[in-house]
């Protein structure tokens, strides 16, 4: 009889328990690659608690964590629950984005505007800009992402639950934000200031065989600042001496999603279903054709906006293992973008210099998509699966060069168990994506070259193949896994774009566990992505071709020795990642040339030496040295002043090195595991 | 007379516990499967304790005859015979309602991917339901997304600052690659709405799809673009006039820098690559 089992030596937890690390570091140089997402990003000492906690007390438990308290990647989360009634979550997240701490600029700057230095003198081109020198002020490329929420559900009985859940994302801070004119740019130091509320609530009937479930989300972006203003740089157009240009507009998406799933044991199949609606809408005030006020213009068509946008999905599946050595699954899918806003004739003012003569209409793009699936597998040995699929993809748009188009996809695949931990898994297919007609005469009328065929529109053959072979012997702790994968997809039809791009990835993975206390572990994976493009700087066939190749490889290695003379953890990582670009060009009007390669290499490695001093004291102390370096030809050498026309914030290259070294002091709270 | 019921073990949990006393498997009691107030527990009264989830365990506590190997429990065992879906269909059990749906219908269940697999009961704070452990997680199987989280320019995985279920539900759904809003733009605008509009002058590829110019797991490239600009730009882009010249290394600052290549190439100009809402905005510089 099990009804009265009850456990006399099970330590169930009541009370408080945690672990908890004060700890201080010492960071060595101020970076803005690795103070990204971290915090570490300026040179000195940071102090910071680590820790995670618990406490429970019959049905009721709460967990919370706090991590890196001390930086600006703070973390706080908080849940808790009533076993069987409900539970809830409360959290903060803060996110810091580091780009550039080599820029500067020559702006003040407000809320939305910036302006010029005083006794500035313009010029023409940036080595006219005499004051340049002297007005440059650093500014760094960076801003913070504030993360909110709060949630909860609430089970109504066994069978009926409600869910809601608010987010709230707060992000400031500044980007870099292109400001151009007819003939000259600024790269500009854009403040900005973000909001986005979430919601969602669900409520949700579940049931052994069935389950609905009816949610709605909601997504309401605001910004405030609907432009960015600016004081022109260079000598500009009579006017022309502040410019303007938009900001992100607040916008609004809600969406109902109804959905279900209804299940059939006795013939193991298990159905899907799920319908969503959906709206965005946007009616930011806009702002003028221009604000040189030497510029008549007509009054606009309309003061907002006034967008809207309707989606559509659906989604349904079937998949049944009506066989015993077989499954097979089908499944559809319907995405609809229906963008509803009225089309109306704008008068453009040419980045505020001059009015265009002609009349243009705003676009409004829409589209549908559905995909089909339908895909089989069979055990017909025990050590032999095989597996095969179809896949058809349709795409209708309008306002583009393509107005249908579609991609039939086959595949097939073995999976081998030959036994003594082998397991094989090979796969792969082809692809066609065909289109119904590439309208010229669409592209011709938007400017384009009527040879061009856009990637995504473009009649594309594919092929594809992955293979994994994993070793896991059940006798020895070691596992072995080795994957490849590539793609080639071919354009064949396209005379200008993309004609030719390939895919290749190869990964090994190595893990052993050495002894109880002790495992090694060691990764490496190369992967390249190479691409081919023709173009034509005649306006007719294609003179120029370009091609890029792009390489990745990158280790990791390390190893964990636990309760070294019982009282000692080291653990070591190490991590080393290159990234290879290469861009050869092979023009008419020139003889071929190749860019200079552009690298990345980053170097990781760090240690961490673990001292328990008693059962609830431990001491940590870890070092850790990285390093990042870019090659980059889009930056080096490009100073605020070294293209006539172009003002940059002189970004340059990573160089970066970064030593930390910092000792933690842990503490274990309550009960431990076990007592 | 009636059918004789599984072999269960003694004293259920205190049977268990007089032989695995250990701490990692201790850990399970600081989680919550193991609440002896929760009626719906592996632990709630009447409930099967440790044999609700490994299956009964009455051979296995059973008496063993000298030199006899002890059979191992049913499920969850490195030695035990129980296939994946079986394994499965334990956790299952009490989780279809939540889970069981979408799971069939995604495509882990087809790689037999075990719940065990991701999931680690034993332990107070399973790492895959962690931010800064569940990309470890999921890469054991995913090598190829984190060879590209390791790019130069990813979201903060390596960091530990995001998570992989942020975009994708692990347990299925009907999206392909299994996102957790219905289109890739949905899930990405969760963070980026800034990129949403609807502008009055939209980029069409922007509106569709992100991923035609982005890489989201990472890239050699800044912004994690697929492919440098401007070449990226003139995949498409190929109007009369400087759209459609092909800027070569000539044109770097040690030959006569090109302002159509260096720092930020067409962005430059067209900063509002993702779309304007400026009355004059349709060439996306205002």
């Amino acid at each position: 009889d099990t009804s009265d089992w009850a456990c006399e030596y099970c330590p169930f937890q009541q009370g408080h328990e945690g672990d908890y690390e004060v700890g201080a570091s010492s960071v060595s140089d101020d970076s803005a690659y690795f103070g990204n997402a971290t915090g570490y990003d300026e040179e000195g000492a940071y102090g910071n608690l680590d820790g995670e906690g618990s406490y429970a007390s019959g049905a009721y438990r709460m967990v919370w964590t706090v991590e890196d308290l001390g930086l600006d990647s703070r973390v706080a989360e908080l849940e808790g629950s009533h076993a069987g009634k409900f539970d809830y979550n409360i959290g903060f997240r803060q996110l810091p984005y580091r780009q550039f701490i080599t820029t500067s600029s020559i702006f003040a700057e407000a809320a939305d505007a910036l302006f010029l230095p005083n006794g500035w003198v313009r010029a023409p081109t940036t080595d006219g800009f005499t004051q340049l020198g002297s007005s440059l002020v650093s500014r760094n490329i960076e801003s913070d992402r504030n993360i909110y929420t709060i949630g909860g559900r609430y089970l109504a009985g066994s069978r009926f639950s409600f869910s809601l859940d608010y987010r709230r994302q707060e992000n400031d801070g500044t980007k870099i934000q292109g400001g151009s004119t007819f003939t000259n740019a600024s790269l500009l130091p854009m403040p900005f200031e973000y909001v986005t509320d979430e919601v969602d609530f669900a409520v949700r009937y579940g049931a052994d065989n069935a389950f609905v479930a009816l949610s709605w989300y909601l997504s309401d972006f605001q910004n405030d600042n609907t432009a960015l203003f600016w004081e022109q740089p260079f000598t500009g157009a009579p006017g022309a001496d502040t410019l303007a240009q938009a900001q992100a507009p607040e916008s609004r998406f809600q969406q109902v999603t109804l959905a279900g799933g209804y299940s059939l044991p006795e013939l193991r199949t298990v159905m899907n279903l799920s319908a969503s609606m959906g709206q965005i809408t946007q009616d930011t005030e806009l702002l003028p054709y221009t604000i040189n006020p030497n510029l008549a213009t007509d009054p606009l068509p309309r003061s907002s906006l006034d967008a809207e946008v309707d989606t559509t999905n659906f989604a349904a599946s079937i998949t049944s293992r009506i066989f015993r050595k077989g499954r097979i699954k089908f499944s559809y899918r319907y995405d609809k973008r229906d963008n509803k806003t009225t089309q109306d004739t704008w008068n453009r003012v040419i980045v505020d210099t001059f009015p265009d003569a002609g009349e243009e209409l705003n676009v409004p793009y829409s589209f549908e998509r559905s995909y089909l699936s339908l895909s089989g597998d069979y055990d017909l040995f025990d050590m032999l699966r095989v597996s095969a699929g179809y896949d058809r993809r349709d795409v209708d748009r309008d306002f583009q060069e393509v107005a249908s188009q579609s991609e039939d996809t086959g595949w097939g695949r073995l999976r081998i168990r030959p036994g003594s931990g082998f397991d094989i898994d090979l796969r792969g297919g082809a692809s066609k994506r065909d289109v119904d007609n590439y309208d010229e005469a669409f592209a011709i009328a938007t400017g384009q070259n009527p040879l061009m065929r856009k990637y995504h529109l473009a009649y594309r053959y594919r092929e594809f193949g992955e293979a994994t072979v994993s070793w896991s012997p059940a006798a020895t702790p070691i596992s072995v896994s080795l994957t490849g994968l590539f793609a080639d997809d071919e354009y064949t039809r396209s005379e200008l774009g993309l004609t030719d791009a390939d895919e290749v990835s190869v990964a090994l993975d190595l893990g052993w566990s050495v002894t109880e206390s002790t495992s090694v572990y060691l990764n490496t994976a190369y992967d390249t992505l190479e691409s081919t493009q023709l173009g034509s700087e005649s306006f007719a066939e294609p003179d120029w071709r370009a091609d890029n190749e792009d390489e990745f490889t990158t280790i990791g290695a390390g190893f964990n020795i636990r309760e070294i003379g019982e009282r000692f953890d080291l653990q070591l990582d190490y991590m080393r990642s290159e990234g290879t670009s290469k861009i050869n060009l092979d023009s008419a009007a020139d003889a071929p040339a190749q860019f200079p390669d552009l690298e990345t290499t980053l170097d990781y490695l760090r240690v961490r030496l673990g001292f328990r001093q008693s059962e609830r004291i431990e001491w940590n102390l870890y070092a850790l040295y990285q390093t990042f370096e870019t090659e980059d030809w889009a930056l080096e050498g490009v100073t605020p002043d070294a293209l006539p026309l172009l003002l940059s914030l002189g970004a340059t290259p990573y160089d970066e090195e970064q030593v930390i070294v910092g000792i933690g002091f842990r503490y274990q709270m309550g009960a431990k595991s076990g007592e | 007379g009636g059918q004789e019921g599984p072999d269960y073990s003694r004293e259920g949990a205190d049977t268990c516990l007089s032989c695995h006393e250990d701490a990692s498997t201790l850990a399970i009691f600081r989680t919550k499967h193991a609440v002896p107030s929760d009626p719906r527990g592996p632990f709630g009264h009447g409930q099967l304790q440790c044999e609700a989830c490994h299956g009964p365990g009455g051979e296995h506590a059973g008496r063993v005859r000298r030199g006899q190997e002890r059979p191992a429990i049913p499920y969850f065992h490195p030695a035990g015979t129980a296939t994946v879906e079986e394994e499965n269909g334990q956790c299952l059990g009490c989780h279809n309602s939540g889970v069981g749906f979408g799971w069939h219908a995604g495509e882990h269940p087809v790689d037999e991917v075990a719940c065990a697999d991701c999931h680690q009961m034993h332990i107070a704070r399973d790492p895959v339901l962690q931010t800064a452990t569940q990309p470890a997680v999921c890469f054991d199987c995913h090598q190829a997304q984190r060879t590209e989280t390791r790019k130069a320019f990813a979201h903060p995985f390596s960091q530990g600052k995001m998570d992989c279920t942020g975009c994708h539900s692990p347990h299925g759904d009907q999206v392909a690659t299994s996102l957790v809003r219905q289109t890739v733009n949905d899930t990405c605008q969760q963070c980026h709405a800034e990129q949403r509009g609807p502008y009055l002058w939209e980029h069409a590829p922007v509106s569709e799809d992100c991923t035609l110019c982005h890489s989201p797991h990472g890239s050699n490239h800044p912004g994690m673009l697929a492919k440098r600009a401007p070449l990226l730009c003139q995949s498409c882009h190929s109007q009369f006039g400087h759209p459609s010249i092909p800027y070569g290394p000539d044109e770097l600052v040690t030959g006569t820098p090109s302002r159509f290549l260096l720092g930020q190439s067409c962005l430059n100009c067209h900063s509002q690559v993702h779309g304007s809402n400026h009355p004059s905005g349709s060439k996306l510089m205002r």
